[in-house]
């Protein structure tokens, strides 16, 4: 699901950044930010039965060893643990409405199976983006000028990664241009591209 | 020094209060000064009630001694310090810096390999620090411990102790890599010898052309590191004997390992000699084969600043030759000097892609940003069809999406399709050839989340009566089979 954020204080401090000399009219860039995943959480607020689940269920993998059930939903694409203690995760969704319509779905399901199930305390915890910049960047400079909220290891892993604290969000940044973006929920991490895209583009490079 | 009720029997007044001689118990008139009653002197252990409040251990303790492990940890890091031959200034430094780590609270509970691996990160970040070069490679397979490990626990460390984790310079460290490759006389025949200093001098040339056409950012050092001593070893003396000897054959002569991405690298390396080779004046644009570039590897690296403005300019005429043919009326003369890229507009210094600490200085920032004009226009106006608003709550992008250069802008039908990795001669691998398909942003239905769900969603994931009897037969047949 792409979504389109903005904010025109955005779009005013990418202008600020660029030189005059090449500011013309009409220069805008479109970035898709595309989610990934949605995880979210929520509770029956009953006590499930994860034999029943698992007999009267179809599309069910039943895990004793862990004492869980994983159930998979075809339309939104959802992948659900079940505890029985009636704990939910749910994962795979492209949008915070798709997550809660699943959600709310496999509850659903759950009642037919016969337990006494409320949906409740329904959150998402949890929002996989990625975004794609239009040019590669230096990802030494970039370490160097956002010390030390970003650190980069190459021995370790390819990107560099970058911390936004008062946003809980994670942006790992590539080489390429490419970057991927987690945080609580899907304005956080619009917000989050909105605040690392003048950063990178100090960094950014077109030459080579 | 409360009163008890009792009366002095030499002045008969009533104000007599407690007043312990040291442990003796005593009873004194104020007035007069006499005693009036006494306890015992000594008393046994229990009968004692001061100085219980303070512990034994508490009151006798001077200093706090560490713990085993912490000592364990400390002569571990010693070890690593004598065995790496650290100067004594990075001992000290490893020393304080684990035991400040030790003694935080992040590493109170941890399991004992985190502890032991904990010396090694100390050694490695305190190496760090001082600029002495050293890969995490060493450290690891010095404590023997696995890789996922040491970067956890060294992640960990950096930021309980909140440090900042200098990059190693790659130059530090290829003098020492250099050394490691045995291809001295007598394990060697003399065809294939050659001396340290040579190879160090040519692999590391080969290392900035490397981080200067995009292969190091984000790769791990080692194996750029292997393959550019390789490459160096080939071109020093392209002998038909050295060209027919393999990266690994070549490894295992000279008793070094072979990391897994080498061979990528050399290929990679070799890709991008093969194009700067094709630009040497003397080739007149004949196009250098990967099994011939060996030969040409020393003229290249000599020229290297000259032969990449070259290699750029040709392919920027291509691209241009590409668009006037491929879309009519269009200007597009001005493919200038102002799509040069930045670091060879300066004054002839060699300058390096900052991937790499290196040492010379970054590309100046002061100067415009030219490639500007050759930014993924096409990429931007495909996004712009593909938008779609959404409901209330999203806000629409800036995305307008046309061209910075008028000239950009008239090539709307090239480009969706086109990677803007194309556009550059020397790209990162993955950006140039994106074999995966571009991640399109999947629509699916327009969900609100809170919409009735109808009985016949649920059904299908319900099993009927039929199969679950079906179901639960076949598990007891396979319990009873198992058995």
């Amino acid at each position: 699901m792409k979504i389109d954020c903005v904010c025109t204080s955005w779009y005013a401090s990418v202008r600020t950044l660029r030189p005059d000399s090449l500011m013309e009219a009409n220069n805008d860039v479109a970035l898709d930010i595309i989610i990934t995943n949605v995880v979210s959480v929520f509770r029956t607020r009953c006590h499930l039965n994860l034999r029943t689940i698992a007999l009267e269920g179809s599309n069910v993998i039943y895990k004793p060893e862990v004492g869980k059930v994983l159930m998979k939903l075809r339309k939104p694409r959802i992948t659900a643990s079940i505890w029985s203690s009636g704990k939910i995760i749910c994962t795979g969704a492209t949008s915070e409405e798709e997550a809660k319509l699943g959600a709310r779905r496999l509850a659903r399901c759950l009642q037919k199976l016969g337990f006494k199930v409320k949906f409740t305390a329904f959150k998402v915890v949890n929002v996989l983006a990625v975004c794609t910049m239009p040019f590669h960047i230096h990802l030494i400079q970039f370490t160097k000028n956002n010390r030390p909220i970003a650190s980069y290891e190459p021995e370790l892993h390819p990107a560099a990664s970058y911390r936004i604290k008062n946003l809980k969000a994670t942006v790992q940044v590539f080489s390429t241009g490419s970057i991927t973006v987690t945080g609580p929920n899907v304005r956080h991490v619009a917000m989050a591209v909105e605040q690392i895209y003048p950063l990178l583009f100090e960094c950014k490079s077109t030459m080579r | 020094m409360m009163g008890s009720g009792r009366k002095c029997p030499d002045c008969g007044s009533s104000n007599v209060v407690e007043d312990d001689l040291y442990s003796q118990p005593q009873l004194v008139c104020t007035d007069c000064g006499s005693v009036v009653s006494e306890g015992q002197l000594t008393t046994t252990r229990s009968e004692e009630v001061q100085g219980t409040i303070v512990r034994y251990s508490q009151s006798t303790a001077v200093d706090k001694q560490p713990c085993r492990n912490q000592i364990k940890g400390l002569k571990r890091v010693r070890a690593l310090c004598r065995i790496l031959r650290l100067p004594p200034v990075i001992e000290e430094t490893s020393e304080s810096l684990f035991a400040q780590a030790y003694e935080s609270t992040d590493f109170l509970h941890v399991s004992l390999p985190k502890k032991e691996t904990l010396a090694g990160c100390c050694v490695l970040l305190g190496c760090r620090m001082q600029g002495w070069p050293v890969t995490m490679g060493t450290v690891t397979s010095l404590l023997d411990t696995d890789s996922c490990l040491m970067g956890t626990v060294y992640k960990m460390v950096v930021s309980t102790l909140k440090l900042e984790s200098p990059h190693t310079n790659i130059m530090d460290l290829m003098e020492g890599h250099c050394r490691e490759y045995h291809l001295s006389p007598p394990g060697v025949p003399e065809e294939f010898c050659e001396s340290a200093d040579r190879l160090a001098s040519r692999a590391s040339a080969l290392v900035e052309l490397a981080s200067d056409t995009w292969l190091m950012t984000g790769r791990h050092p080692v194996p750029v590191m292997v393959a550019s001593v390789y490459l160096a070893w080939l071109s020093l003396k392209p002998s038909p004997a050295r060209l027919k000897l393999s990266l690994g054959r070549f490894c295992q002569m000279a008793k070094v390992a072979v990391p897994g991405p080498a061979s990528k690298r050399v290929t990679e390396l070799k890709e991008v000699l093969c194009r700067l080779g094709q630009e040497l004046p003397w080739q007149k644009g004949a196009v250098v084969s990967p099994q011939k570039v060996a030969a040409l590897v020393g003229d290249v690296l000599k020229h290297r600043i000259s032969l990449l403005k070259r290699a750029i300019r040709s392919h920027e005429d291509a691209l241009a030759m590409d668009s006037v043919s491929g879309t009519e009326g269009l200007d597009v003369a001005n493919t200038p000097s102002s799509t040069l890229p930045l670091s060879l507009c300066t004054d002839g210094v060699a300058p390096i892609c900052e991937d790499l600490p290196i040492g010379s200085s970054p590309c100046s920032e002061g100067q415009p940003d030219f490639h500007q004009s050759q930014l993924p226009t096409p990429h931007a106006e495909g996004c712009q069809t593909v938008q779609s608003v959404r409901d209330s709550e999203d806000v629409v992008v800036t995305a307008t999406g046309s061209a910075k250069n008028p000239e950009a802008r008239g090539e709307p039908a090239r480009g969706s399709a086109e990677h803007w990795g194309k556009r550059h001669p020397f790209v990162p691998p993955c950006a140039r050839n994106p074999s995966k398909k571009p991640r399109l942003a999947e629509t699916g239905p327009e969900v609100t989340g809170d919409e009735e769900i109808s009985d016949s969603e649920i059904e299908g994931y319900l099993r009927t009566p039929l199969e679950m009897r079906e179901f639960a037969e076949t598990q007891m047949k396979l319990q009873s089979d198992s058995y």
